[in-house]
């Protein structure tokens, strides 16, 4: 649930006064989009993205026919002169919902992680928290998604949990989520088997609608 | 009419997987029923099973593995890695016999004993991975047959078509990295069925990166949408792959009325599957066709299935 069991350790950072190449060279060398700007105390400065970069560089097709001059006056600037200084931040013990909700409303792709001084320990990307939402979802482990209409009301998930459970099958994961019709939620088990028959038909006789797939 | 092989042997209903199991003894049952009252016994070189030299699964599966298995099976343990795969002690030499049996299959194809087979074998294997038992699998008994063709036989090009309606993770993974073994499956969309793998951009990797393909399709789909990819794209893969032996991994279970799946394919429907296949096989791969039982779980559908399966490879 904490930023701290999810983030990247190990950050890589660039200094301020490093020239454009450089950054250009960490990004594609690690495949990353963003480099926290820390000083000699690795407190965090700045932020700067490939975006940052590629707006200040002409198009590669055109630096062989037209620009030596362009090429050289943009390899004058340095990291402090196109980083936002700064940056959103989070704390170790924020969650991943806040990072979640955080990085949807600002329209970013990573935070980096600091505490007191904001001294950098991390950095969350939009990339940890697939991984994590793939590792939730059970995703990678083999077995069968059902989705099963349950009415809003107590005793609902117990009649589908002892049905589960009778067949003897195990749980990947279950997620219960809303419904577009009211009063109803969408339960969707993640049972880890092939065998997925007899219990479709249980669920049916004990009242529960199977959604069709295409519906989901 | 073909030197078609059946592969069959009693011993194969002694892999006991419990009551209500739908991996049962009944399904060969009911496959050598279809194919006797077919009147097709007497057309077929039957073959009855063998036990594969352990050499031959240590080309697929790990050592500790198969040791793993054997131990738990002689110890009594119910079940094998997951719940899905239920064991009696009957279960280590069944699984040992259905390699074998493919293995002596596969060889009278090569040397031309028969043009090609039908192997009736449980358990079935496609999704037996290198180190573990899944999905009612064991041992990967295409897979082994693949490297018994290209070690013992010197087979470059091994195509292995499978039409089970669930993806064959452990024959995907096992030969995923090797470019001279070509996967084909097409098999229900990961997110609606098990296991959860074969999504259309797993196409291989290293050396072995586009002699994968995965054609996930949506529940509901059958018959128009199976033949429609087949013309489209198995077509151009064997052309281009162009195999000297093709396996098809059999199951049957994307049939409309068998409960494993949501796909709605006709007994029709699958005879003009391996219709196609075998008209390929003629032209690419000399005629050689080595098609192995996996799943297909409505005994009331079996036999017919069986019946119209053999009955393609015959050429009647």
């Amino acid at each position: 649930m904490f930023i701290s069991k999810v983030m990247t350790k190990n950050v890589v950072t660039i200094d301020k006064d490093a020239d454009i190449s450089q950054a250009q060279e960490k990004m594609s060398k690690h495949l990353f989009r963003h480099l926290p700007v820390v000083d000699q105390n690795n407190r965090l400065i700045g932020i700067v993205t490939d975006r940052d970069i590629r707006s200040l560089l002409p198009p590669s097709h055109f630096a062989q026919e037209n620009s030596p001059e362009e090429w050289k006056s943009s390899s004058k600037f340095r990291i402090k002169d196109i980083m936002t200084k700064n940056p959103v931040t989070i704390s170790p013990l924020d969650t991943i919902q806040d990072a979640l909700i955080l990085l949807h409303k600002k329209y970013f792709g990573a935070l980096p992680v600091v505490v007191e001084e904001q001294k950098l320990i991390g950095i969350i990307s939009v990339r940890d928290l697939l991984r994590e939402f793939i590792n939730v979802l059970g995703l990678e482990e083999p077995g069968t998604l059902l989705c099963i209409i349950v009415e809003n009301k107590i005793g609902q998930m117990k009649k589908i949990v002892d049905a589960i459970s009778e067949e003897n099958i195990s749980f990947g994961s279950i997620l219960v989520s809303r419904y577009w019709e009211k009063g109803k939620r969408a339960v969707f088990p993640y049972l880890l088997t092939q065998n997925i028959g007899p219990l479709k038909i249980k669920l049916k006789r004990v009242g529960f609608t199977l959604l069709d797939p295409m519906d989901w | 009419m073909k030197k078609t092989g059946f592969l069959y042997d009693e011993r194969y209903l002694l892999h006991d997987t419990g009551p209500g199991h739908p991996e049962s003894p009944e399904r060969l049952k009911a496959i050598y029923q279809g194919i006797l009252d077919a009147d097709l016994l007497s057309k077929l070189t039957i073959i009855q099973a063998s036990r594969a030299d352990l050499k031959w699964i240590e080309t697929v599966h790990a050592k500790n593995y198969i040791e793993r298995f054997e131990a738990a099976c002689r110890s009594g343990d119910s079940m094998l890695d997951y719940p899905d795969n239920q064991m009696c002690a009957e279960t280590f030499e069944t699984a040992l016999l259905a390699v074998g049996g493919v293995l002596d299959a596969a060889g009278r194809v090569m040397t031309g004993k028969l043009d090609n087979v039908f192997c009736a074998v449980r358990p079935p294997g496609h999704h037996a991975e290198y180190d573990h038992a899944m999905g009612f699998c064991y041992f990967n008994n295409v897979a082994i047959a693949a490297r018994y063709l290209q070690i013992e036989w010197g087979i470059q090009r091994v195509g292995i078509v499978d039409f089970d309606v669930h993806h064959g993770n452990g024959t995907q993974h096992i030969f995923e990295e090797d470019p001279d073994v070509f996967y084909y499956s097409i098999h229900q969309h990961p997110t609606f069925a098990f296991p959860g793998t074969g999504r259309a951009f797993e196409t291989g990797n290293g050396k072995g990166t586009g002699s994968t393909r995965n054609y996930p399709v949506l529940p509901g789909d059958g018959d128009k949408e199976y033949l429609g990819l087949i013309q489209r794209d198995l077509i151009p893969v064997i052309e281009a792959f162009s195999p000297e032996v093709i396996i098809v991994s059999a199951g049957f279970d994307a049939h409309a009325d068998d409960d494993m799946s949501d796909i709605k394919l006709s007994t029709q429907g699958y005879t003009r599957i391996m219709e196609r296949v075998v008209a390929l096989a003629e032209v690419y791969s000399n005629g050689r066709v080595i098609s192995v039982l996996e799943g297909g779980y409505c005994l009331k559908r079996l036999p017919e299935l069986a019946a119209n399966h053999v009955k393609v490879l015959l050429c009647v």
